[in-house]
């Protein structure tokens, strides 16, 4: 297959797997239940892996920060406001969603891919189902849950250990630490705006990669890197596009 | 009909016509595009060219929501039986049932137990098709294929990788499901002893050609040396 036709084909593909989980998502025939399986696939299963994830990151952010404004200034108290901040519509988003890209995409490509090379996905074609609807959609939608509600999850455990690390290393106080005045309506429409993304983009972005697997096992490997690269890089490009729309639109600037 | 794949010709200009109620056979060296041919049949591969006719209708040229439609009167089993590895055996058949709907789930629950009782398997509805052999596999396939009642069933390599006893039983259960149903069977199999005994007219594709179309009985003496060849599995002639 020459590159042109790959890249029309895959055009193709990409464009029906959107379109039809939009629809699928609003009036679509799911396997009962399989929404609340797939929530907690995506959810449940990825709490340790969050909470470790953001936890850390927390500590070391307010860790270092504090180590390079104690050497300039000696002044704690803004930090805490500015790490809830940043948190809230960067960090806690973003992070999440990257962690997200890697162990749920993974998952969706395994999953999905295995199916397309054994036939499965034209059993279901020849039993009358439309695949994206289907192995998609239930995906897509328990994705967009719990995207937020690990996002939420993570940032209070990131702000846990970041107050904690503040106190126990720079004894600064957990009341001046946690200073939610610089947190504006802005930032928190900026950092659910890329929740509602990236829940949205990794399935479709591994879905995508699951049902264009070819081959055998070889194949179904290739679709599982090419969904943890694609929706990790597609996680970084939503950020840079939307943090410029929430700085400009939405955090007037600031 | 023609269909390519990556420039290489599969399917080079396919001519065929199966009647409704007709047992047709198609065999063909390995690679040779046998299964292209099936899922093109059932419209789960557009050819490039040309029209595939399913009772009237041009299904190359259908919408996929069409197609869901065409696709829903035939039953296929894959080549590797394509049984759902995240669903129980009783699920897998029940499948086309219940996505069809319009059946009571009682009625349901009857006709799967009745179904996997005529291929053998009866009360291995809660087993998950990873706990079955190669055989049984085969079984719950065709067994999923009938289980609505199809117009058009599609056999894929039904007794691929079977023993002989077993594969005399699952060419049993093919004819028992024809004379029942009177539906229209196509089958593709690498067992030609068995399949010339099944099926009253077979074609053989070499090359993207259909290189022969006509009786059964007469293949062994087809003017073609190329299909006289691998009818009968001699070892010299063109292929």
């Amino acid at each position: 297959m020459s590159r042109v036709e790959a890249f029309r084909d895959g055009a193709k593909l990409f464009r029906r797997i959107v379109v039809r989980t939009a629809v699928g998502s609003l009036r679509g025939r799911r396997p009962p239940g399989e929404v609340l399986r797939q929530m907690e696939q995506v959810g449940n299963r990825s709490v340790v892996f969050i909470a470790v994830t953001l936890g850390f990151i927390g500590m070391v952010l307010v860790f270092q920060t504090c180590l390079q404004i104690n050497r300039v200034t000696g002044d704690l108290s803004q930090v805490g406001a500015e790490f809830l901040k940043i948190l809230v519509h960067e960090f806690g988003p973003t992070l999440t969603a990257m962690m997200l890209a890697t162990r749920v995409g993974a998952g969706i490509a395994a999953e999905v891919g295995s199916m397309v090379v054994t036939e499965q996905v034209d059993a279901l074609r020849m039993c009358g189902v439309e695949p994206v609807e289907y192995l998609i959609v239930p995906r897509f939608l328990a994705s967009l849950v719990m995207t937020g509600v690990l996002t939420v999850f993570g940032v209070a455990v990131a702000i846990t250990m970041g107050t904690l690390t503040a106190y126990l290393t720079f004894h600064v106080n957990p009341r001046i630490f946690l200073d939610l005045g610089r947190v504006s309506l802005g930032d928190l429409a900026t950092g659910g705006l890329k929740v509602i993304a990236y829940g949205a983009a990794i399935p479709i972005v591994s879905g995508f990669a699951g049902l264009g697997a070819r081959g055998g096992s070889e194949g179904v490997g290739w679709a599982t890197t090419r969904a943890v690269i694609a929706s990790s890089f597609t996680v970084i490009v939503l950020d840079l596009v939307l943090s410029g729309v929430g700085l400009f639109l939405l955090q007037g600037g600031a | 009909m023609t269909r390519s794949f990556s420039g290489e010709t599969v399917l080079a200009g396919i001519d065929l016509r199966v009647d409704r109620g007709e047992t047709w056979g198609l065999v063909g060296p390995a690679a040779s595009g046998k299964s292209v041919m099936l899922k093109t049949l059932c419209g789960l591969l557009p050819p490039d060219a040309g029209a595939v006719v399913v009772d009237g209708e041009d299904i190359a040229a259908a919408t996929e929501e069409r197609l869901m439609l065409v696709r829903a009167r035939f039953g296929m089993l894959f080549q590797n039986n394509a049984l759902f590895d995240f669903m129980t055996v009783g699920d897998n058949v029940a499948f086309p049932l219940v996505r069809r709907g319009g059946v009571e789930p009682k009625e349901i629950r009857a006709r799967v137990s009745a179904r996997l009782r005529a291929v053998g398997l009866a009360g291995t509805e809660d087993k998950f098709p990873s706990e079955l052999s190669g055989g049984m596999r085969k079984r719950v396939g065709i067994a999923r294929a009938v289980i609505a009642r199809p117009d058009i069933v599609i056999y894929d390599e039904p007794t691929a990788g079977l023993d002989p006893v077993t594969t005399q039983k699952v060419y049993d259960l093919l004819a028992r499901e024809r004379d029942a149903t009177g539906a229209t069977v196509v089958v593709v199999s690498s067992d030609l002893d068995a399949l010339l005994r099944f099926v009253p007219r077979v074609g053989m594709i070499y090359q993207g050609k259909l290189r022969y179309d006509g009786p059964a009985k007469k293949a062994r003496d087809a003017d073609d040396p190329v299909v006289r060849q691998f009818v009968r599995g001699d070892i010299e002639g063109p292929l």
